[in-house]
This record gives structure tokens, C-alpha cells and sequence, in this order.
């Protein structure tokens, strides 16, 4: 039998071993009865309060032992996430810790939930819709706080609220076409296609806003990628280790050390960025090297961004040529790095014309707040800067949103070619997709995915 | 004489026809009683038939093997196409009907049917066993026994005529009532509620100055709505004319108002929403001055003319006083005047889509008493209704027409969960699939039908089948065609200003370049056109044209057809199933609804829920798939 479990569970809901503060979810009616054997509250407040925060450790009741310095926030049933009794338990990020917290909580009555089970929950508790249930599945794959600010966006129903404005304005033009077409004789007035047309044109611009903010959002979600290419010995390695701030990759002066693409993650400017270390660009040597010059020619094609890197101390070479020849048919986001500043510098400066270029040490550090600067710059021109403005969409949404887009841009080209059927048609399928877009309709597609992803029923 | 018949229909309108016909039809020894055989297939009220969405549902009666649509090509005085501007998803046929020709015809047709008994009567009484339909006793005291019994009242039960102040028990066009009929549902379990309808005067032809006002013809080259008379030509035809009310019709309405049974509120607000009368226009609308108002013919001989759009039940003063103040009707005599009636019909939820009832088995229902307005959605539900009972009678799986094939299938699967305070009546706006459900289509998507049924005659079945196939095999030869970008093909691209032929292009996508016809096309081609017909080429073109919105329409035909599939009360139960809210589990057991589908849409199922039961039985979707069965519809 498969009744619903009332059970409680626990998990940690933070990305583990990244943030200072993990935080632990308990949900579930034995929340606080588990809670109160392992925690010991400090301050008068009682416990548990509706949305209070208290401050306490967590001690192993049958060692005595201090675990960790936490604050636990109590949300009471039904006003809390799942719906069900809650308890955060807000710990130090150190993974050992928070191990030995979820531990203490499963040896006490809690079960360690599986993989969107507080989401699932929530859902089957009516606490949330299908929209917000991509959301919240967005956040808890949310790495960064970037990323939940737009989950968090999405909670608060702001692309929403955007989406059924527009499907409105779409409804009152398909209201009175219907009428025209059901009721031909009543002397409806027929509605004026080029006027409707010019609205949809309008209503259109919105959306490819609205899309590009959602493209930004996927982008930003997955973190931006950004090549280093260069010949070998120009410096990639040096400079990723520089941008970390950290010795990631293996610097040597031997020309050839990086033989295989390296990735780190790194925030810029609250943007998350994965850095992308390539095998220099040259003639291969040996059959390793070639498969990595190939990596090097993907990670490229899959970035972002693209920054150039070059030796300022030696002559420039024909791989430098070439290199510069291939960056300049990239469409894309590039920036130059003339690297070793700190040594008599022999490259001819016309080669990097009509490139924005960054003059940088590794060795000294120098320069290296101007490559920040310019990738700032570079995020802030594509729009990526502003997360408050972009929304996540799980892709069974970006696919609604798009047949949207599809269905007006159909509707809009038909004007005056088409039947006013046709023009009904489409309309019709923009408001409906754009209502999945929403979660407005249930749509089967649409929940094969999300179950997928939930392991509903199981 | 026989007393115990397999099928019995009671009433005579024109569910009560399409009922009877059907089950005789398909070899069920049949009796039809109604209150008076010389008023069978009577239209009380306006006198066409067809329109957006009621053309279609004739069409479709005709595809399956029903009476309307060739009694109605055979008695109409004028045929006309209506949307043709606004495209083929919309476009439809109305006739003006000949009323008198079209009853005489039909009551011919009734006596000639095989099987088919008529009698005169008026039923008081169902007989009742059990639960089980057993026969039916009449005024008279003479009883009828039977398997199946097809009730289709229409307007007729506890019938009231309102005029003015004035309230009187009575039918339609003078007829007395059905009373007794009423208490004896009730008295079965079956609930009843009161609705209404109203009709317009009738004038005397040569009282109203014709000449002063638009002339609104027929076209001579619409068809007719059977297949068989898909190209016939209507030469002769008699023209509708249009009038306008202005401020001195509005004023006269308003100075009558107080005796306006709406104002008086001595009726039923129940009644059809898409037909207000002339004094609830002006009450809802009262800045607006102008109304349109039809004068229609009602037959080749008649001398009397119907007032579309001055339907109204004030008193005849008033209705005197509103014609006189119409350009054209200032000296009209009125022969009948307007009035409303006021009926029982069945209350919500009483029926299944196969018009079975859900209370008494073997009772089935149709027509006006099921809560619908007009002709078209009567005779539809009564030749479903009529189907069925003979499917049951043989122990035969019910048909249950889905809404991804007809618009019998919506009009059934709207109506048994149709719960407003009003008559249902049926448009493409009720239609999510219009384009699959276009007109010019009905014969493709239900021939196969009728034929399983069995109305459909081996020789019309085969002539119906060989013109699909030349249709859809020239949809397929056109699908490998393609124009080659030689120097005249070009030119004559050039003058069709259909666009430039710069590489090979196929002829698909030709045809959906605007402007360039099928027999253009293969003109250049060079090639044989194995179509001819005016008919053929429309729907080879229509359906090349709407190709991508097809494609798109039928993603969404799948999921609703999976919906359809899971029938309530849900067979096994899927101990995975216990998941689901009290609320849902109890909707999946109980017969409230037919399918899934409905109760999704009656929003009785939560989308929580929904998305569960998606979930289980998601496998199963795939399954039927990969087997590739049919819709069991
Ligand atoms: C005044 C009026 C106005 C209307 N206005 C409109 C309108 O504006 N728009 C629109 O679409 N439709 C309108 N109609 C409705 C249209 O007439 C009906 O929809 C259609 O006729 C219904 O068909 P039916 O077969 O269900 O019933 P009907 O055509 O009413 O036929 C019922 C039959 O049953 C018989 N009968 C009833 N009870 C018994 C009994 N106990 N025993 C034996 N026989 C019985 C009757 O004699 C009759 O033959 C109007 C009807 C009336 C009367
Ligand atoms: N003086 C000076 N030396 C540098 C600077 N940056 C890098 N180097 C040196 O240049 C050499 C090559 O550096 P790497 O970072 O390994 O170069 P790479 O581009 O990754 O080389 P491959 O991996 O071989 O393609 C090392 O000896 C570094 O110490 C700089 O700014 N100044
Ligand atoms: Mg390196």
C-alpha cells in the first residue's frame, strides 16, 4: 500500500561543502519532539514559536557532547513550506558537522529525505503550483545566491504576474474575434486585424524581454562560462590561478603543461563564472596533446565569453596570429590579455587592435582588477548583471514560453495573408502556452517532467 | 395490435425523429408516440437550420446515417455559406427551411421506414421496475411495453404560455401540454427544473414593404449538407431582408416594459442567453438604437414571415405598437403573435453522454428536455440517443462520441455536465479543435463510424470511402511533387505574384504560399489532376494549407483522448491510486461522470491530484502507444 508517509524528514538544503552556513530542514509532525531532544536552547523565548528564530547547540543526548552552535527557525503547520512542522537548523558550513547533525536527527526519528521530497510535499500539501514547484526545484539545485534570488523571484510571483498580464491583453482581442466568428451575423463588430496586429507586435517585445531575461537566467543558473586561450607558456594557467586566488592549475615553464581543459567555479561580481584552463594552442606534439588542443577548440565553442592570452615579453608568433585570426570569427564576448607586463615587452601592440585588451602581470598581481572590471562590464551590457530582473524557467516553461512567442509571431506574419481563423488559432495557443507558462493549466507534458524529476508515487 | 415494442420514443420533435429513425433503422421493432402525428418535425420557432457549429452538427448527422440533413436539403427555400471570409475552421452552412415541406417530408420518411410504428398519444406514465425501464402507459390507459424507452419531450412538459400578463397552460403553436409525464420522472428519482424559450411574431408577407430594405440572397453553389448532395446547385431559392430598429422601436419598448414578462417577472429567468428577447436586449443594452431584425420566409408557399430579432412575450399591444415604429413593418398584420413557454426540462447531471440516464435503466433522453435550444442539437442527441438504445438492446459497448472527433461529441460531452441556469446551445466556440472538426471534414472523421454502427449502407460506405481516398491519396502524391525553377514556371510564379521559385520547391509548400491554387499548380506541373471537384480541391487545399496548425492541434487531441480513455467509475482501482485526496477517490468511484476528462474539467479533480494520477497511469499512455490501437471510440 502506498498511503502517504506522515513521517519526518531531514536533509540538508543548502549545496553541500560550499556556503559558511549550512542550513538542515526537518519537516514533519515529530519535528520539534525530535528537535527538543537534541537541541538546548538558549535565551527565554519558548520553544516552538510560529517564524522565531532561537539560538542554541545542538548536543548528542547520549554523549553530552556539543555538536555545533546553530540557530534553529521553527515554522509551525500548516504555515510553513511543506506545509507541515519545520524546523531550520542554521550550522557551520563544515561538512563533518553537518553530518554528524543529520546523524543525531535520523538516530531520533527523522528519515533522510530523498531528493525533492520538501518540495513534493509542499506540492501534494496544495502549498504551492506547478510554476513555483519549478522554481523551488531550480533552487534546490541553486548553487549560488544569485541563482536563488531568481528562484526566489519567481516565489514571489513577479514573472507571473508579467505573464498573466499579457495573456489578458491577448484574451480581450480573441474574445471579441470569437465572437465575430461564432455569431457571424449579429452584428459584432469585426475587429480590426492591423490594430490587433500592431498590439500583438507590441505584446511580442515584451516577451523576447521576458525570454531574454529567462535565457539569462538559465545562463546565469548553469554559471558563465569562460574560456582562456592562448598559446602555451602565454600564461592561462597562471592567470586562472590568479583570478581563483588560489594554485588551481599546474604552472610550469615548460610550453605544453596543461594538457586537458580544467574548470572552477568563481563568483564575479555575485555572477557565478566557471573559468575554463585550456591545453595551449599549437601544432600538437603528441597524441594527448591533440585530444586536448580539441577540448580547447569545444571549451571555446561552448563559452560565453573568451579571454585571448598572450606574452607580452616575447615576439608575437604565427600562433599568436592564428589565434587572433580564429577569435575574431567568434561571435562572442572577447577579451584580450597581454600578460608578463613586468618584463621588457616585445609583442607588437597593432595585433590586438579592434580588441578591448587588458594589460596584466600574474606575476604581480597587476592588472588583475582590470579583467574583472571588463567582464563586469561585458555582464552588464548583456544584461546578466541584474539578477533581480531574471527569471528562471524549468524547461518544460522556456518550451511553453516559446511556443507562445511561435504562435504570435505566426499571428502577427498572418495578418491580412491568413484567414481570421487562423489569427483566432494562434492567439489562442499564445494565451493557452503562456497559462503553462504560469502553471495555470495543467498540462501532462508539462507534469511527466516534473514527476520525473519528483519521483511522485513511487 | 402489438403492445411490446423493443425501442420506444416518445415525442415526435426532432430528437423524437432522429431517435426513431436510428433505432428502426438498425433493425429494432420501434414505436413512436406522440401528442399529435400531423405536428411531427414541427420548428416552433425561426425556420432554418444550420449556422456555425449547428451546420456542423447536420453535417455530421448526415455522415452517421441520420435523417436532418438530407430533409432539410430536400425542403430548404434558400442555402447559404456563412464565415467563407473568416476560413475554413469557422465556415459553415445555414438553409432557410421550407416548414411545412420539411415536416410533410419527414413524417413520409417515418411511415416508410421499415420496423417504425407510429401512434398518437400522450404518454403519462413511465412504467418503472427495479429501476429498470419496463413501458410506458399512455392518457388513455393503454399500455406499451418495451426494452428501451427514448424520452423527447421538448417544450412540452407542463408547458406554459406567457404573453404579457397572461399565462396559460399550453405547447407550442396552440397544442396543448404534457402533463403527468413530469411526476412520473419524479417519481423515478429524476429531478426536474423549469426553463424557457420565447418566439417573434409572425407577419402577413404582403404587409411588410420589402422593397425598402436589404436584400440578403442565398448562394446558388453552397451544396447541401449531405455528402451526397455536396455539389448540388440551389437555383431557385427565396431571399431574407434585413431592417434595423431605430429610437422610435427602442422608445416603443420602453413605454411597453412594465408588461414585459421580464419586468413582471411571472417567467423563469432560464432561457437561452444567445436569443434575448427584444425588451431583455434593451433592459441590458440600453444605449444601443440599433438592432438588426431578419425577416424570413417560412416556406415556398407560406404567406407568413418570421421576425428574427423581435422575439419578445410582451402583450400584443405592445408588440403592435414595436412593429409599427420598424422601416418596413409600419403596416405589418401580425398573424401570430410572439409569446414565451415556459417547460420542465431535466435538472443537471441526469444523463451520460450516450444519453443514457443515470438514474433509470433503459431510460434515455434527448432533445429540448435535456437542457439544449434548437433543432440541430436535438436531432443530434436523438440520434445518439437512438443508437445506443439498439447498441444496448444488442448488448453491443456503448458509442460514445468523443469531442476530438465531432461536434456531436462535444455538444454530448458538454451537455451531460452542463449545469447553467440556461439552454445549452452549441457553437465552434465550445469546439477546441476546430480545425480537426471543419466542416468540408465530417465525411473523413465519421464515416468509419457509421458504417460500424451501422446506418451507413455498404454502397454509400464504399462511395463515401473511394472519394476520401482520392482525396487523401492526392494529399500524399502532392506531398512527393515539386516545381522545378525553370525560366516559365518562374514567369508564371512571376503573374500569380505568388512569390519566386529560386531552388526546387515542393508542391506542399507551394500550396501554402498564398495565392496559388491546386489547379495552378498543377497546370505548371504538368501533371494529371486527379481531383476535380469543387469539393475535393477545397479540402485538399485546406488541409495543405492548415498542415503545422493540424499538426499542432492534434498534439493537444492525444492528451485529451487520454483523458477521455480512463472511464468513471474507474474499473480497477490502482492500489497506488490510495495516494489521491478523499475528495478524488471518491469522484473516480462514483458515477457522476463519464470520464476523467469530464471531471477534470468540472475542475472535481485537483491538479495535485491530477498530476498523481498522470503519474500512474503515465505508463500505461505509453503502452498504448507503442501498440498503436484506435481511440475505442
Ligand atoms: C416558443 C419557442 C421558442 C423557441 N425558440 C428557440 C430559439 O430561439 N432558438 C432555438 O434554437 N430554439 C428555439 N426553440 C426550440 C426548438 O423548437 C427546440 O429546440 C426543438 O424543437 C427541440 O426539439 P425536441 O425534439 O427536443 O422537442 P420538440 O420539437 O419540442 O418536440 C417534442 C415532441 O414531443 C411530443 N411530446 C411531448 N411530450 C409528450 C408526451 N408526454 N407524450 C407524447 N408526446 C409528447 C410533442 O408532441 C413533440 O412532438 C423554441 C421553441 C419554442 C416552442
Ligand atoms: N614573469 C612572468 N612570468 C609569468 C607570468 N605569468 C606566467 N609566467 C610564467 O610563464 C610560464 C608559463 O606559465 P603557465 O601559466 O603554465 O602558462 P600556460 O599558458 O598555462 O602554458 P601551457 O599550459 O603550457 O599552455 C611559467 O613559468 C610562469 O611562471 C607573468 O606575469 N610574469
Ligand atoms: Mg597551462
Amino acid at each position: 500500500m502506498c498511503k502517504p508517509k506522515i513521517d519526518t524528514i531531514a536533509a540538508v538544503s543548502t549545496a553541500q561543502g560550499r556556503a559558511a552556513i549550512s542550513l538542515i530542514r526537518v519537516s514533519g509532525p515529530k519535528t520539534f519532539e525530535i528537535l527538543n531532544r537534541i537541541f538546548v536552547k538558549g535565551g527565554k523565548k519558548a520553544f516552538p514559536l510560529p517564524y522565531s528564530a532561537f539560538f542554541g547547540k545542538i548536543v548528542d543526548p547520549s554523549t553530552k557532547q556539543v555538536i555545533d552552535e546553530v540557530i534553529v527557525t521553527t515554522f509551525l503547520s500548516p504555515h510553513s513550506y511543506t506545509g507541515e512542522d519545520i524546523a531550520e537548523i542554521g550550522a557551520h558550513g563544515n561538512p563533518v558537522v553537518v553530518g554528524r547533525i543529520i546523524q543525531l536527527l535520523i538516530k531520533n526519528g527523522a528519515r533522510a529525505a530523498e531528493a525533492g521530497e520538501f518540495t513534493k510535499r509542499a506540492f501534494l500539501n496544495g502549498k504551492m503550483d506547478l510554476l513555483e514547484v519549478e522554481a523551488i526545484s531550480q533552487l534546490l539545485s541553486a548553487n549560488t545566491a544569485t541563482q536563488a534570488t531568481m528562484a526566489l523571484n519567481q516565489l514571489d510571483g513577479l514573472p507571473s504576474k508579467f505573464v498573466a498580464e499579457i495573456r489578458e491583453k491577448i484574451l480581450k482581442h480573441l474574445v471579441q474575434l470569437e465572437a465575430s466568428l461564432n455569431f457571424p451575423e449579429d452584428a459584432i463588430e469585426s475587429i480590426d486585424e492591423y490594430q490587433v496586429g500592431r498590439e500583438l507586435r507590441k505584446i511580442l517585445n515584451e516577451l523576447y524581454i521576458f525570454a531574454d531575461n529567462a535565457k539569462n537566467g538559465s545562463l546565469v543558473s548553469e554559471g558563465l562560462k569562460v574560456a582562456l586561450l592562448g598559446k602555451p607558456n602565454s600564461g592561462k594557467s597562471s592567470l586562472m590561478n590568479c583570478i581563483l586566488g588560489r594554485d588551481r592549475a599546474i604552472v610550469t615553464d615548460i610550453p605544453g603543461t596543461t594538457r586537458d581543459t580544467l574548470e572552477e567555479s568563481i563568483l564575479i561580481s555575485s555572477i557565478p563564472v566557471k573559468i575554463i584552463d585550456t591545453a595551449g594552442m599549437r601544432k600538437p606534439g603528441d597524441k594527448v596533446e591533440a585530444i586536448g588542443i580539441e577540448r580547447t577548440l569545444k571549451a571555446v565553442e561552448d563559452a560565453y565569453a573568451v579571454i585571448g592570452v598572450f606574452d607580452g615579453s616575447v615576439v608575437e608568433t604565427e600562433e599568436d596570429k592564428l589565434i587572433l585570426e580564429n577569435l575574431k570569427k567568434l561571435n562572442k564576448n572577447i577579451v584580450l590579455v597581454c600578460n608578463k607586463t613586468d618584463l621588457p615587452q616585445k609583442i607588437s601592440r597593432e595585433i590586438f587592435e579592434g580588441f578591448k585588451t587588458v594589460d596584466l602581470s600574474c606575476k604581480e598581481g597587476t592588472g588583475l582588477v582590470d579583467i574583472f572590471a571588463v567582464l563586469t562590464d561585458i555582464f552588464k551590457t548583456d544584461g546578466i548583471a541584474d539578477f533581480y530582473e531574471m527569471v528562471l524557467l524549468g524547461a518544460q516553461q522556456a518550451a511553453a514560453l516559446d511556443k507562445a512567442v511561435c504562435a504570435l509571431e505566426r499571428a502577427v506574419d498572418g495578418i491580412g495573408k491568413n484567414y481570421q481563423d487562423m489569427l483566432a488559432i494562434d492567439m489562442e495557443e499564445a494565451v493557452r502556452e503562456l497559462g503553462r507558462v504560469n502553471g495555470e493549466t495543467v498540462d501532462m507534458n508539462t507534469l511527466d517532467l516534473i514527476f520525473e524529476r519528483f519521483c511522485i508515487g513511487k | 395490435m402489438n403492445k411490446h415494442f423493443s425501442v420506444i420514443v416518445v415525442g415526435g420533435g426532432h430528437a423524437g425523429c432522429e431517435a426513431a429513425l436510428a433505432s428502426a433503422r438498425l433493425g429494432a421493432d420501434t414505436l413512436l408516440v406522440t401528442l399529435n402525428i400531423s405536428t411531427i418535425a414541427l420548428m416552433p420557432c425561426n425556420p432554418s437550420i444550420g449556422g456555425p457549429g449547428k451546420g456542423h452538427l447536420v453535417r455530421e448527422i448526415g455522415v452517421l446515417g441520420g435523417e436532418m440533413a438530407t430533409c432539410i436539403d430536400e425542403t430548404c427555400v434558400q442555402m447559404k455559406w456563412l464565415n467563407t471570409s473568416k476560413g475554413p475552421a469557422v465556415r459553415s452552412r445555414r438553409a432557410q427551411a421550407d416548414k411545412y415541406l420539411y415536416r410533410q417530408r419527414m413524417i413520409e420518411t417515418l411511415f416508410k421506414t421499415p420496423n417504425l410504428v407510429l401512434r398518437q398519444g400522450h404518454v403519462t406514465e413511465l412504467i418503472v421496475e427495479n429501476g429498470i425501464i419496463k413501458g410506458i402507459k399512455l392518457e388513455t390507459g393503454l399500455i406499451f411495453t418495451c426494452e428501451k424507452i427514448i424520452v423527447t419531450s421538448g417544450t412540452y412538459l407542463n408547458a406554459k404560455i406567457i404573453l404579457g400578463k397572461s399565462s396559460w397552460s399550453g405547447g407550442p403553436h396552440n397544442q396543448s401540454a404534457a402533463t403527468g409525464l413530469s411526476d412520473s420522472l419524479i417519481k423515478n428519482g429524476i429531478s426536474i427544473r423549469r426553463l424557457q424559450t420565447a418566439t417573434p411574431p409572425r407577419v402577413l408577407d404582403t404587409s411588410v414593404s420589402l422593397d425598402k430594405l436589404r436584400e440578403l440572397p442565398g448562394d446558388v453553389d453552397s451544396g447541401g449538407f449531405t455528402w451526397e448532395d455536396r455539389l448540388r446547385r440551389y437555383e431557385n431559392q427565396i431571399s431574407c431582408f434585413l431592417t434595423f430598429t431605430d429610437e422610435r422601436s427602442i422608445e416603443a419598448v420602453k413605454r411597453h416594459l412594465p408588461n414585459s414578462p421580464l419586468v413582471l417577472e411571472n417567467i423563469t429567468d432560464e432561457g437561452p442567453k444567445h436569443c434575448p428577447s427584444i425588451d431583455r436586449k434593451i433592459l441590458k443594452f440600453p444605449q444601443m438604437v440599433t438592432h438588426q431584425i431578419f425577416i424570413e420566409p417560412e416556406g415556398w408557399n407560406s404567406r407568413e414571415l418570421y421576425l428574427q430579432g423581435l422575439t419578445t412575450a410582451m402583450p400584443p399591444v405592445a408588440q403592435e405598437d414595436i412593429l409599427s415604429s420598424v422601416v418596413g413593418l409600419e403596416n405589418a398584420v401580425i398573424l401570430r403573435y410572439g409569446y414565451a413557454i415556459e417547460y420542465d426540462a431535466l435538472s443537471p447531471g441526469q444523463f451520460r453522454k450516450t444519453m443514457e440516464s443515470r438514474i433509470v435503466k433503459g431510460l434515455y433522453t434527448a432533445g429540448q428536455l435535456n437542457g439544449t435550444s434548437g433543432y440541430e442539437e436535438a436531432a443530434a442527441q436523438g440520434l445518439i440517443a437512438g443508437i445506443n438504445a439498439v447498441l444496448a438492446l444488442k448488448n453491443k459497448a456503448p458509442y460514445w462520441p468523443s469531442r476530438t472527433k465531432s461536434y456531436i461529441g462535444v455538444l454530448v460531452d458538454d451537455l451531460s455536465i452542463w449545469d447553467r441556469p440556461e439552454p445549452y446551445r452549441i457553437t465552434p466556440g465550445h469546439a477546441e479543435f476546430r480545425l480537426t472538426l471543419r466542416d468540408d471534414s465530417a465525411e473523413r472523421r465519421l464515416i468509419e463510424d457509421g458504417y460500424n454502427i451501422g446506418l451507413v449502407s455498404q454502397s454509400r460506405y464504399e462511395k463515401i470511402l473511394a472519394w476520401k481516398n482520392r482525396i487523401e491519396n492526392e494529399i500524399i502524391r502532392m506531398s512527393d511533387l515539386s516545381l522545378l525553377p525553370k525560366t516559365e514556371n518562374r514567369e508564371m510564379m512571376q503573374k500569380l505574384n505568388t512569390g519566386d521559385l529560386k531552388k526546387r520547391v515542393s508542391c506542399v509548400e507551394l500550396l501554402q504560399r498564398p495565392g496559388l491554387s491546386y489547379n495552378q499548380l498543377m497546370g505548371l506541373l504538368e501533371e494529371n489532376k486527379e481531383l476535380s471537384n469543387s469539393d475535393e480541391v477545397y479540402s485538399l487545399e485546406t488541409d495543405i494549407k492548415y498542415k503545422g496548425y493540424a499538426e499542432r492541434e492534434n498534439e493537444r487531441i492525444v492528451q485529451t483522448q487520454f483523458l477521455e480513455k480512463i472511464r468513471l467509475p474507474i474499473s480497477f482501482f490502482d492500489p497506488k491510486l490510495e495516494i489521491l485526496s478523499q475528495e478524488t477517490k471518491l469522484v473516480l468511484k462514483s458515477d457522476k461522470y463519464d470520464d476523467l476528462g469530464q471531471a477534470v474539467r468540472k475542475g472535481s479533480v485537483s491538479k495535485t491530484d491530477l498530476a498523481l494520477i498522470l503519474a500512474v497511469y503515465g505508463q500505461k499512455v505509453q503502452d498504448y502507444s507503442l501498440n498503436g490501437e484506435e481511440d475505442v471510440k
